[in-house]
Formats: structure tokens, sequence, C-alpha cells
């Protein structure tokens, strides 16, 4: 046994490796293969002890590449079981590109997760970027090429922030070691940071590649895409970031706006990406107050919200995959013929809302409780007022009008026996992380002694839930689904790529016409003539001071005006050639 | 599946169904009332039912809010960035 433990297998290894075999595999084997990949990363992180592992040198560089500790553990678990119930989910699909897309991304940030440093972080954060947007890709449409794009161009974005702000931390400490950041010390290199993790969290307003995106990816990407990057991004901030006040007031803006724009979204995968902004605002919040329970909670969090939101995310991508469609305008009636779908559906609708019984009860309530303890009562009741919304939007709305509803408008039938197992798998581990909390709380961060299940929660939660309800109800009519969409704040860089584009074609295309035509008339017409001077000097000054020398002069001249060609490689030559007689000259001298 | 002829029940007994839902929240107040508030450290924890009445202001708050907002300026055609 000892001889297992003392060396240590990054889980991210099964999945680069496992993305070479796949491509030489077929039919039943790759199915095989493709199950058994996340279950050998499972193993190897069951298997793993804490400590510091990888370490290597690279130029300057001290990296590490597998810091293990329970921080990094509870989040390798989770990543590891969801790639699992993924794989899973998509083992239909027939092309190997979209698992192996769907492995480099997960195995990307299992190598992020356990990177000591923010080198090797550097690295698996920009991998995570450009395998993920294949899981859009493969949807083969143009919105979702366009929405790839833009997906790639936001990352990048957020890269270069981090990137600069890794920079600027090493010229003043150093050192790229990736240690947790007290508030009071963080300057401008720590606040760069800071901006390009809470890009990938979506964090307000670096949040609608996130919408954007996520509801044009393919129906089994889509699973994948709403667990890793966010809660990537909730790690490191939980790692680096913990107590910083603006991501307590950050988070919880997110989770209220999420909601509302949840509320009035139409399509069911916008109303859930928007959920994920929403939820992922708790672990945000809980991050920025800062105290154990509440880094606990956020750890809890992003683990059951990884879980009941690929749920959410595979219920209705059966209904995409098995209606064609995912607005709600254009569904109803469904629970006569996927109730499997629904029934899965909602133990995910109701653990995202946190009733008791179900995982989000026993994670989210750690946020708020932790709140509550600080005497933040602001952030406590707008967190419980987005959990009206989470209820409203995810749990009445969406079942409502896509599983109820009026008439019978589609045909349809429960989708293929691998989506359903999953779910089926997914839907259990929600109701066991409810039931028996402590399977997630052993895995938590700090040693806690929090017990959800009280006579105060449990009021709080069920009064807030169950007059909700009545509401629903009572504003039905109001909250009829509309055939259209919502601006968010994509529309700058949407409509301003279409007024660059606009004015690249107006100004700066003129401008460049101009300029050209500009130096065609004036600037060769100057060199013409200050070629002839050149030679008038030469025959006359030259000529007549040193005698004898007048032909090399004459050679000279011709030289000059040989330059003067508009031949872009005889200006480079001359420049190298200046540059070199200057040297030259500081050397000898 | 058994499911959908229950839910073919319930929605045939609309009635009854409403009926017991508002027993159901008003065991809850009630619930709410009864429990003790001796280490309440902040004010929303010693009014009555303070969950109940935010749930429903609260709710009703967010869809007026949003769906306001939604038609005053949000919501566009579909086609709106084609």
């Amino acid at each position: 046994m000892k001889i297992i433990m003392s060396s240590w297998l990054h889980p991210a290894l099964f999945f680069f490796l496992g993305s070479l075999l796949l491509p030489f595999f077929q039919g039943k084997a790759r199915k095989a293969l493709v199950l058994l990949i996340p279950v050998l990363a499972i193993i190897a992180v069951a298997m793993a002890e804490q400590g510091i592992y990888g370490q290597y040198r690279f130029l300057n560089v001290e990296g590490v590449f597998g810091r293990v500790d329970k921080l990094s553990l509870i989040f390798a678990w989770v990543f590891t079981i969801m790639a699992f119930l993924g794989a899973l989910y998509a083992l239909h699909r027939e092309e190997s590109g979209h698992h192996i897309a769907g492995f480099l991304y997960v195995g990307s940030s299992l190598g992020a997760i356990f990177a000591g440093d923010y080198f090797t972080l550097f690295i698996f954060w920009e991998i995570m970027a450009f395998t993920s947007v294949f899981l859009i890709w493969y949807r083969r449409t143009k919105n979702a090429l366009d929405a790839g794009f833009r997906y790639l161009l936001v990352h990048v974005f957020g890269g270069l922030l981090f990137f600069t702000g890794m920079m600027l931390y090493y010229y003043k400490t150093g050192s790229f070691a990736f240690e947790s950041i007290a508030p009071g010390n963080a300057g401008l290199a720590e606040y760069l940071i800071l901006w390009g993790f809470a890009l990938n969290a979506a964090v307000l307003p670096l949040h609608a590649w996130l919408p954007d995106a996520y509801p044009e990816a393919t129906v089994e990407g889509a699973v994948f895409l709403c667990a890793f990057t966010t809660k990537t991004a909730v790690y490191v901030l939980a790692r680096g970031f913990a107590g910083f006040e603006v991501l307590a007031i950050m988070g919880t803006a997110m989770t209220v706006f999420g909601v509302c724009y949840a509320v009035i979204e139409n399509d069911i995968r916008r109303v859930l990406a928007y959920h994920i902004i929403s939820q992922v605002g708790y672990m945000v919040a809980g991050i920025g107050i800062g105290t154990h329970l509440a880094v606990n909670g956020a750890a809890a969090h992003a683990f059951a919200h990884i879980l009941y939101k690929a749920l959410l995310f595979m219920g209705a991508g059966a209904v995409l995959y098995m209606t064609g469609t995912v607005k709600l305008t254009q569904l109803g009636g469904l629970y006569r013929t996927m109730p499997w779908t629904m029934v899965f559906y909602i133990v995910g609708a109701v653990s995202i809302a946190g009733f008791p019984l179900f995982s989000g009860f026993v994670s989210k309530s750690m946020i708020v409780a932790a709140a509550h303890q600080e005497g933040r009562l602001w952030l406590m009741n707008l967190l419980n007022l987005a959990g009206i919304g989470t209820f409203l939007s995810v749990g009445l709305k969406v079942t409502y009008f896509a599983f109820f509803g009026k008439g019978e408008p589609v045909t349809a039938k429960e989708p293929p026996a691998n989506m359903l197992w999953a779910m089926g798998i997914t839907s259990l581990l929600c109701l066991v992380i409810g039931v028996y909390p402590d399977v997630l709380y052993i895995l938590l961060p700090f040693a806690s002694d929090y017990r959800p299940y009280n006579s105060h929660h449990l009021s709080e939660a069920l009064q807030i839930l169950s007059f909700t309800g009545l509401v629903f109800f009572l504003l039905l009519a109001k909250l009829a689904p509309e055939e259209k969409i919502n601006l968010d704040v994509d529309y700058f860089y949407r409509k301003g790529v279409w007024l660059f584009l606009k004015f690249d074609d107006k100004v700066i295309a003129v401008f460049d016409n101009f300029w050209g035509e500009l130096y065609r008339t004036l600037g060769l017409r100057a060199l013409f003539k200050s070629a002839d001077l050149s030679y008038g000097f030469d025959q006359r000054a030259i000529d007549g001071i040193v005698d004898g020398s007048a032909a090399s002069t004459v050679e000279l001249g011709s030289t000059v005006r040989g330059l003067q060609t508009g031949r872009i490689q005889t200006y480079i030559a001359l420049s190298l050639l200046i540059f070199f007689v200057v040297v030259l000259l500081f050397a000898v001298m | 599946m058994k499911l959908a002829e229950w839910i073919g029940t319930l929605r045939e007994n609309l009635k009854t169904l409403k009926i017991v839902m508002i027993v159901y929240l008003a065991v809850l107040v009630v619930f709410d009332v009864l429990l003790s508030r001796e280490d309440a450290h902040f004010i929303i924890d010693k009014i009555y039912a303070y969950w109940a009445i935010f749930g429903t202001i609260g709710c009703f708050v967010l869809i007026k809010f949003s769906k306001g907002i939604a038609h005053m300026f949000l919501a566009k055609d579909e086609d709106y960035y084609e």
C-alpha cells in the first residue's frame, strides 16, 4: 500500500493520455474506454495523499504540478465524478473529437486546480479555453461558430488580464507562487489576477460570455461546460482571494442579476446559463465573506452545484435532443411523453432551489448562514431573494411551461438509455448529499460543526420556497414566456464589432487610401528632389574640395539615388548597416 | 409510467389541491411563530413569519421588476444580432 501511495498520479494524466488513445478505438471498445478514463481518474483522486508533488524548474520558474490538499481535492473529486457522468451522457456521440475535446477540457481543469504556481496555472487556464470552445463548435451551426469565436475572444482577454497581473506580481515579489493573498496587501498586480479569475467565474460585468456561449453548445457539450470553467475559477478565487470585500458584493449582485434574467428568458438553456451566474454568485460571495464557514460553503456549493446544474442541463439537453427546441413558447405537456426526464429535471430543480433533503439545501444554507453569522443582513436578504428567483424560474417557470402547460404541441419520447442513466445517477447523488450531508462535509477544506437540519433553517427555507410558489400561481399569466431575446452587456462587443467594421470600412480605409496617395505624390517628389540635391552637392562641393575623389563621390551619389527606390529591403539593409556602423564606432571608442 | 395518470388525477381535482396547499402555508406560518426566539441576534430573527412575508413580497417584486425592465428595453426580436 505504502509503495503506491508514496508517488502521486496526476488524475489529469488519464484524460490527456486517454484522448490520445481514443481515435484508435471504434464502437463498443471506444464506449468502454470513454467510461474507463474518468473511472481511473476517480481512483487516482481517491488514492491521492496530501502533499506537494511534481516540482519542476523551467527557465527561472519554480513550478508545481501537484499541490494536493483538502481544497484542491474536493474540486478534484467533483470534477472527476462529473467527467464520468458527462461521458456517460455523451456516450451515444459518434465523433471521437467531441469526447477528446471534453476530456482535454476536464484534464486541463484538473491541471489548473492542482497547480501550485501561477505559471503552471496559466498554461492549463489557456488550454481550458481552447479545448472547451470545440464543445460549442461541434454544434455545427453558424450561431455556434460565431458564439465560439466570441467566447474565445473574451477568454483571451481574461487570460491577458491574468498574464499581465502574473508578470507584475513576479516583478514585485520575484516569485510565481500561488498562495493566499491578504486583502490589505493587494495592489495592481493582485487585482489584475483577481479580475482575470473573475472573468472565468462570470463575475459582473465580465459575465456575458457565459449566457452567450453555453446555450449554443452541443447537447452533451453544455453538460461539460457548465461544470468546469466557472468552478475552476471559484477554486482559484477561494485559494487566492478569500476575504476580498469586492467579491462579497459582486457575488451577491451576481445572484440577483442572474435570476432577474432567468425570469424573463425563453430558451431553457439560457435560463440555466443565467442561473450559473446566479449560483456562482453564492460561491463568490462566500469567498468574499471569507470566514471558514463561508469558504466551506463556497466549496460545498461548488460541489453540489456541479451535480445539479449538470443534471438540469442534461434534462434540457434531452428535451432539445428529442424535440429539436428548448424554447418554452414552443413546448408544453411533456410530462406525458418524457416523464422520466421530467422527474430527473425536477430533482435538479428542487436541488438548485434548496429544498430540504436535496443537495442545494445543505450547501447554499452554509453561505447564507455565514452572512447571517457575520451580521451581513443585506447580503443575507439579497442571497435569499436570489433563492426566490431560483425556485421561481428554474423550478416553477421552466417545469410548468415545458412539462405541463397547455396542449401537446410536440411529439417526443424519452431520450436514449445512456442519457437517462446519467440523469438517474446524478439525481441519486443530489439526493444522497441532501440526506447525508456528511458525505460532502467530510471533504470540506476547514473543520466544521455546521448542521443544516435545524428547525430555524427548515422554517426559513420552507417559508421562502412555499410562498414563492403561492405568488407564482397568482401571477402565472404575467410570467408567460415570450419569443424574445434579452440584451446583456455582450451588446457592446457584438454591436461594437459591427461598428468597428463600419469604422474600418468608412474611416480607416479612407484614411489609409489618403495616406497612400499622399505618400505617392508628396513623398516620392520629395525623395527625387533630395536625390537631385545630393547629386548637385557631389558635383559642386565635394568635387571642388577633394580633387581626384570625384569618381567615388559620383558613385556615392548614384547609390543614394539608387536607395530611394521605395523598395523596403533596401531601407532595412541601409538601417542595419547604419546600426552596425554605430555599434562598431562605440566598440572601438 | 403511472406518473402521468397521477398528474392527470391531480389536475382534475385542482380545488382540493388548492385547499391542501393553503392549509400547508398556514401550518408553516404557525410553525414559525412557535419557534423559540431566545438566541435571536438580529431584528429579522425576531419578526414572526419574516421569511413568509419576504418570500411573498420578494417574488412579487422580482416578477414585476424583471418583466418590466424586459418590456422597457431589454427584450428584442430573436434576429436582433443578425
